[in-house]
């Protein structure tokens, strides 16, 4: 919080200086919800950390709380402080449209983060950073597969899949990254049922009990992120069948590597929050100084599994 | 003797409704999948109905008393989230008395705010949703929570445990429900509550305390809580901020889907959990059945309408209102 206010009022210092510092770039962000998970909580603090390092740009940093209303008044704010450039965290897809218009009439270019905002919106934004959610899918599909392959049953595997909250453009993508995709890799491996987990740990847990009792031979379960996988895995490991099924998620959270670690859970997508920070702030100077900057601006997501995963630090939230 | 008998199975009808309606879901299930009835199905069913359950328990007290508890889910989320901080800091053992005090004292808080200052209970616990939502983030500084020691730790005994091949979560489930259940129908107290919600000014005058009956509810529903919290912690060993969202209303639905009236004054701790019960088998019966997951909120929906409306129609004797 003091951190975030002596940004505010170091902003709005410069602001009043003037031509002092008129050569650097005031860049104002408005979160999602901040708190809500380490996801959100973990990228504000890169977000900070990287805008501190870099001596040309100044923030406004803000937060909605989820809530849409004061998301759109945040956007008023700043575009009445006149900053040079908005970087919004949805809180509603359609919602925050008119917004966003509005700060591009003022010729405030805006950058959407993370999950983008609704098509009807795309005129009025000036660039989309964050993760390619249908090509994670895809990476989870493969990771599937070649594990099947590995296996040697990529013939005749049984898998299920436990998909984000319904309606959810993540969850929608991230599902028909994954369907898309396996057909082509793996045409043999039967996908026989899809429920939802709502990003929930125990929903999820009890989604898996479930396909325990109907199905009783599961080679492998696709969760859309590491959370609900983990909940798909205890649920397993209370069964007793743990041991062959090949769990595969996305997101990494710490979780998700520990039971890698553990040998339990074989793969997901690594998504870090500080590159997501990191890339929403980079475009944004990108897009201020002039750069070519592609609409759709996709940072990278790799594959981690139990080969790989020296690779990569252990996610911190 | 004909008609004695008539009236003796009306009468029989008219108080267990919900548990013919429960008994045609059941066997409805069934027909569509055989595994719906098999031993592991229902033992995992009634685990997982038994965090909602334990939490319905406690809000049942509160309901009778004419008064709601929607702080419930954010609640269940704060003692969560405590218990498995704790779990790593001072260990198990202190870790769950210190979090039982904790979550006790907003449940007193909340009974000092409802029962001795006369507040509307919506409104306070309204407000306690969110303001407890609020505390859970300050406390976890919005990180998830786990417990380092998976393995090693006796604290999942509460979640995962099992006591002559019958899950805890779903001994203590019904052994909370058994004694509650006591405690209702058979103490002084338990008479109290019915007197506060039935008529709270008659009860008054007739020398019941009634901002201290109405306090002791809430501190019983936070106990709930409590327990709740616990068995969810030790199942998953790890959470959530979040993990509790949403559950004050299933909680409720569950509570007058067991026939307790929001007005006050009735309902019993038997068929609330049987109102959890049907609620568990919904959900996972539907799973089974395997129907397309955006067309189960409809049909939840409509066995839950059912439901109710052959409680009703069970009372009066009828299909439909007599007076429509």
């Amino acid at each position: 919080m003091t951190l975030r206010s002596t940004l505010v009022v170091s902003t709005a210092l410069a602001a009043l200086a003037g031509t002092a510092s008129a050569q650097s770039m005031q860049i104002g962000i408005t979160q999602n919800n901040v708190g809500v998970d380490s996801y959100q909580t973990t990228y504000e603090q890169a977000f900070i950390a990287a805008a501190e390092a870099n001596d040309d740009v100044e923030t406004v940093v803000l937060d909605a709380g989820g809530d849409v209303a004061r998301q759109i008044a945040q956007m008023e704010d700043l575009i009445q402080q006149e900053v040079d450039a908005i970087i919004i965290w949805p809180t509603n897809g359609e919602a925050v449209i008119p917004a966003v218009r509005k700060a591009s009439q003022a010729g405030i270019p805006v950058i959407v983060t993370n999950s983008n905002i609704a098509e009807q919106g795309f005129d009025f934004v000036a660039s989309f950073s964050g993760p390619d959610n249908i090509t994670q899918g895809a990476r989870s599909a493969e990771i599937m597969c070649d594990r099947f392959k590995a296996q040697g049953i990529d013939g005749e595997a049984q898998i299920v899949q436990i998909s984000g909250q319904p309606g959810y453009t993540t969850a929608i993508e991230r599902a028909q990254g994954f369907e898309e995709r396996l057909p082509e890799v793996c045409p043999d491996v039967t996908l026989m049922e899809t429920q939802p987990g709502d990003w929930n740990r125990e929903k999820s847990q009890q989604v898996m009990e479930a396909f325990l009792v109907k199905y009783d031979d599961i080679d492998g379960v696709y969760a859309g992120d590491d959370n609900m996988g983990v909940g798909a895995l205890n649920a397993a490991k209370a069964a007793g069948r743990a041991g062959d099924i090949t769990f595969v998620g996305a997101t990494n959270f710490a979780v998700g590597y520990e039971a890698m670690a553990a040998g339990e859970y074989w793969g997901s997508i690594y998504q870090s929050p500080v590159d997501d920070a990191e890339a929403a702030l980079q475009t944004a100077i990108d897009v201020l100084n002039g750069e070519d900057v592609p609409f759709l601006n996709y940072f990278d997501t790799p594959k981690i599994t139990q080969d790989n995963m020296d690779e990569f630090t252990k996610p911190v939230f | 003797m004909v008609t004695v008998s008539r009236r003796e199975i009306g009468s029989m009808l008219a108080k267990q409704g919900i548990l013919i309606a429960f008994a045609l879901f059941m066997i409805g299930f069934t027909l569509a999948n055989a595994k719906f009835l098999s031993v592991d199905n229902v033992f995992s069913v009634v685990r997982s109905s038994a965090i909602l359950g334990v939490m319905a328990l406690g809000v049942t007290f509160v309901v009778i008393s004419g008064n709601l508890d929607l702080s419930v889910g954010s609640m269940m989320s704060f003692s969560t989230i405590v218990v498995l901080d704790l779990h790593d800091k001072i260990g198990p053992a202190l870790a769950i008395p210190a979090m039982f005090a904790m979550t006790l004292c907003l449940g007193a808080f909340i009974g000092f705010l409802v029962g001795y200052l006369r507040l509307n209970s919506l409104i306070v616990t309204l407000g306690m949703l969110s303001a407890i939502h609020g505390l859970t983030l300050t406390y976890s500084g919005g990180q998830n929570m786990d417990i380092a020691d998976k393995e090693g730790t006796w604290f999942s005994v509460f979640g995962q445990g099992a006591i002559l091949g019958v899950p805890t979560p779903i001994l203590m489930f019904l052994s909370l429900a058994a004694l509650l259940g006591l405690v209702l129908a058979k103490t002084p107290f338990g008479r109290k509550v019915y007197a506060v919600g039935g008529n709270g000014t008659a009860a008054t005058f007739s020398g019941i305390k009634r901002a201290r009956t109405v306090f002791t509810c809430y501190l019983i529903s936070a106990g709930c809580v409590a327990v709740a919290g616990l068995i969810q912690a030790s199942r998953s060993l790890g959470s959530q901020n979040t993990v509790g969202q949403g559950l004050e209303l299933e909680v409720l639905a569950a509570v007058i889907l067991g026939g307790a009236s929001l007005m006050g004054g009735v309902g019993t701790i038997f068929k609330t959990v049987i109102g959890v019960l049907i609620l568990g088998f919904i959900q996972n019966g539907l799973l089974l059945l395997g129907l397309p997951f955006y067309f189960q909120f409809v049909v939840t929906w409509i066995i839950i309408i059912l439901a109710v409306w052959l409680d009703i129609a069970a009372k009066r004797g009828k299909l439909w209102s007599p007076i429509a």
